[in-house]
């Protein structure tokens, strides 16, 4: 489209010069090319007419659909177009005004009366040369009509010269001449009109005649009266050229007149050919400079259009977008920057992605050891919010990670009571004024319902970014270390207790049997019986202190296990096989345990004190149920000893395994401080917890070892 | 597609300005010939085959516009195409005269006459417009050589020349005033004897 405009345009231009041409050539105006070219102008514009409505019947659709760069386009067109249009039109109708006015002045009355004036003239001066003759001819007539015929020639010359006539000559009637004299001697008169003849018989009849257009003739008739009235009626033929020099000038002023007055008549015709040719120049002008301001609208938008475009590509974040150079002017410069802009933009963007990516590997990786990390973190700000935490806090803390993503810890404290002292601790350092905070820790001790007692390490270590400031709280939980201090202290005391009450106990249990001996004969019966009695309450406390000690004393026996392949199923079945009269011991295992290694005697004891235990919870329970599971796990296997007694207050659940505490009315509360001590011997896991509506379950997971 | 619909619209403006350029040059029925006259000479001629000759009446209504003209000093000349066709109804038409004569009328003002030339070229003035107009109405001078028993037929067409107008009013093609033609009509002469 760009290329047929352009060739529409430059054929406009050429039709506009040869208009132009043509209209200053008289001769071509009137020719069949004028014609032809007049024709091919309007079919020119209308093409062009045609040609713009496509155009901006395209513009406007484009508008429409939004294109890029069309309304630019439209408004630079409007602009181009108005700024032809105005000038163009301000020149046609002064030059249609001054084009009227001027070939109205040519037609100016003083013009035409002045030639009016010299025909006048000239019509004049023949007037009185034809007067003049007729004088003449009618004198030449009277002095022949009183003459003999014989004279008559002669006297015909003699006037004709004596007048300066340059031919006479005598008709009569019936067209035949009688006499004739000329100045040239060959004369052969033409035969007159006989109308002519007619007229001049009843009197006298003057014609002009012209001649080659050059020359003006008068002739005149005139009738001879004869004396003789039967003779025939003659007539006086005189032929007198007008001078030259008047003929010319008359012929000259007709002819200006004529010329005159055919310019009068057409003055109208002319100024619409003219005002058409105008008009023609008019449109092809301004209908050419329409169609090439689409073209240059289009030069200027496109550029800017692609600018645009590219920009849009741009914030959809396609860099690569390179616009094609677009000469050296400014918008040259201006995409050659936005080039090199977009170049230094993709570099730009390609580094962020990279540091983005690296960032991103380094998240990656701190969430990988945080999430692989058993110690607990926790990331506040300043408003205590968590920030970040990882797996091991939301398990240490017992709180699904969701609850605690973005959420306020004091929201998580009103929700878990358990956590207020710690947050109490947090709150207290995190809104103290101290200015350059150092790590704090403490630790906590948690009692969640149902479950053992944990204790936990805080340690909060502030962060400082660049304004923010964040938190880093440190969960660890230490309840194994704390629980192993304290299994480490009651062995101690154990140890010393067995070693400090022990030794007495014998000297004091051998003294009382023998006062009972020795003082037993000789005290009467009824102090005797006291004695014996005494005595027998001495030695039954002893032994019941001495088995007290005992136990106290295998409770911190130093650790000497002797491992051994042990079928833990079979060991079990061995063990149940003692509690058989009961038949309330069910047993549930997998099809092959394997073989662990561990010390069997040991675990024998684990087996029969977890079995006591149940025995004495169910004491008062009329269906009694124990039940044995052995299941195996990834690398071992899972003991579990469940039975529907009584079970274990809430109260000491979470002390269950330190010794001496216990729910019996009787018993040291060792046994499952033992078997605590036996299992971790074992380095298994022990674990106990409150069946729902009543009794214990006891799980012990021990590993399959190689000897 | 795009293009064959611009080509058609080009053709299509292409044909309306033929038609409009032909309806331009109708008859206007401000000539009529009449009498139209074919008369055998007796001379035989060299191809031994009579002539004839075509005299006709023509009445030319001239508006006030044209009379005007004429007193204004502008010559009227008209034109007068004649062609005489041998037919056959085997053959194409074959066109064995064809002749275009002039003649015209002029206001000659100094000496105040109306001077025409008929189309033998022969002058003549007259005082009176009426009977300048009178001598034109004749028509008679087209002489053509034709077979026995041979069918024939004339086209005659009489026409202002506008290329003889002044130049201002050949170019005015909006005035009417000019345009001065009489029926173009084939006249069925039959078998000449």
């Amino acid at each position: 489209m760009k290329y047929i405009i352009t060739i529409v345009s430059f054929i406009g231009i050429s039709l506009l010069i040869l208009l132009a041409k043509a209209i200053s050539n008289s001769d071509l105006i009137s020719s069949d090319s004028f014609r032809a070219l007049l024709g091919l102008n309007i079919l020119f514009i209308f093409s062009l007419i045609v040609l713009i409505g496509f155009q901006i019947f395209r513009l406007l659709q484009n508008v429409k659909k939004e294109i890029t760069g069309s309304r630019l386009t439209l408004r630079l067109v409007m602009s181009f177009a108005l700024m032809g249009v105005v000038p163009v039109l301000i020149v046609y109708l002064v030059s249609v005004n001054f084009l009227t006015k001027s070939i109205e002045s040519w037609f100016d009355v003083k013009v035409e009366s002045a030639l009016e004036g010299g025909l006048t003239l000239g019509q004049k001066t023949i007037d009185i040369l034809m007067k003049d003759i007729e004088l003449k001819g009618k004198s030449i007539a009277y002095s022949i009509g009183n003459v003999d015929p014989e004279q008559r020639y002669s006297l015909l010359t003699d006037l004709r010269e004596k007048f300066r006539i340059q031919d006479a000559v005598i008709f009569d009637q019936n067209s035949i001449i009688i006499e004739v004299s000329s100045e040239k001697s060959d004369l052969i008169p033409p035969i007159p009109n006989i109308k002519d003849l007619e007229k001049g018989g009843r009197g006298f009849f003057g014609r002009i005649e012209e001649k080659d257009g050059e020359q003006i003739f008068l002739k005149t008739f005139t009738p001879i009266l004869t004396k003789n009235v039967n003779s025939k009626t003659l007539i006086l033929q005189l032929t007198q050229p007008i001078p030259p020099s008047i003929a010319n000038l008359a012929l000259s002023v007709e002819s200006v007149y004529s010329e005159y007055q055919q310019l009068t008549y057409s003055r109208n015709s002319l100024k619409i050919i003219y005002i058409l040719t105008l008009t023609l120049v008019l449109l092809l002008a301004l209908l050419s400079s329409v169609s090439a301001s689409f073209v240059i609208s289009r030069r200027f938008s496109s550029p800017l259009a692609m600018l645009a475009d590219a920009t849009r590509q741009i914030s959809k974040g396609n860099y690569k977008k390179i616009i094609s150079k677009q000469g050296k002017d400014e918008i040259g410069v201006l995409i050659s920057s936005f080039n090199s802009m977009t170049s230094q933009l993709e570099d730009a963007t390609n580094n962020s992605e990279k540091d983005r990516e690296r960032l991103e590997v380094s998240r990656t990786f701190l969430e990988t050891i945080l999430a692989h990390l058993t110690t607990g973190v926790i990331v506040l700000d300043q408003a205590k919010i968590i920030r970040l935490n990882n797996i091991a806090a939301s398990k240490i803390l017992k709180i699904k990670s969701s609850d605690m993503s973005n959420m306020p810890m004091s929201e998580i404290v009103d929700k878990y009571l358990l956590f207020k002292p710690m947050y109490e601790f947090v709150e207290s350092y995190i809104d103290s004024d101290k200015k350059n905070k150092k790590e704090e820790s403490q630790e906590f001790k948690l009692n969640k319902e149902n479950e053992q007692e944990s204790t936990i390490m805080l340690q909060i270590t502030p962060i400082k970014n660049n304004k923010d400031k964040s938190y880093v709280l440190v969960i660890d939980d230490i309840s194994e270390v704390t629980q192993a201090q304290r299994h480490r202290a009651w062995g101690e005391i154990a140890r010393r207790l067995a070693h400090e009450i022990k030794n007495p106990l014998t000297p004091i249990q051998l003294s009382a049997e023998r006062i009972q001996h020795k003082f037993k004969n000789k005290l009467n019966k009824e102090d005797s019986e006291i004695l014996e009695r005494s005595t027998n309450t001495i030695v039954n406390q002893v032994n019941s202190l001495k088995i007290m000690v005992n136990e106290f004393a295998e409770y911190a026996r130093p650790t000497k296990i002797q491992k051994d392949a042990v079928q833990i199923d079979e060991l079990i079945d061995e063990v149940v096989a003692l509690y058989e009269i009961e038949k309330n011991i069910t047993i549930k295992k997998d099809r092959k345990i394997p073989t662990i290694y561990a010390d069997q005697n040991k675990l024998r004891q684990v087996i029969i004190n977890l079995l006591e235990n149940s025995q004495d919870a169910l004491k008062e329970i009329k269906n009694k149920k124990i039940m044995i599971s052995i299941r195996n796990k990834i690398g071992g296997i899972e003991l579990t000893v469940e039975d529907n007694g009584v079970g274990i207050p809430d109260i000491i659940i979470g002390r269950i395994f330190e010794p001496y505490v216990t729910s019996k009315k009787t018993g040291t509360g060792l046994g499952l401080a033992i078997v605590h001590k036996i299992v971790e011997e074992h380095e298994g896991k022990i674990t106990i917890d409150r069946i729902k509506n009543s009794g214990t379950r006891v799980t012990i997971n021990l590993k399959i070892r190689e000897k | 597609m795009r293009y064959f619909k611009r080509i058609s619209l080009i053709v299509l403006v292409a044909l309306l300005s033929l038609i409009l350029m032909n309806l331009y040059s109708l008859p206007d029925g401000k000539i009529v010939i009449k009498d139209m006259v074919l008369s055998k000479k007796n001379n035989i001629n060299k191809y031994k085959m009579p002539d004839y000759l075509i005299s006709f009446n023509q009445e030319i209504n001239f508006d006030y516009l044209i009379i005007n003209a004429i007193d204004k000093g502008i010559p009227l000349v008209f034109k007068v195409v004649l062609r005489v066709a041998e037919t056959n109804e085997i053959w194409p038409t074959k066109i064995i005269k064809k002749e275009i004569r002039y003649y015209q009328i002029e206001y000659k003002a100094l000496r105040e006459v109306y001077k025409t030339i008929d189309i033998n070229g022969e002058t003549h003035e007259y005082q009176n417009i009426l009977d300048a107009f009178e001598k034109l109405s004749k028509v008679e001078g087209f002489r053509f050589t034709a077979a026995n028993n041979k069918n024939y037929e004339l086209w005659l067409n009489v026409s202002l020349d506008k290329k003889k107008l002044p130049k201002p009013l050949q170019v005015n093609y909006f005035d009417t005033t000019w345009n001065m033609s009489s029926e173009k009509k084939i006249h069925k002469l039959g078998k000449l004897n």
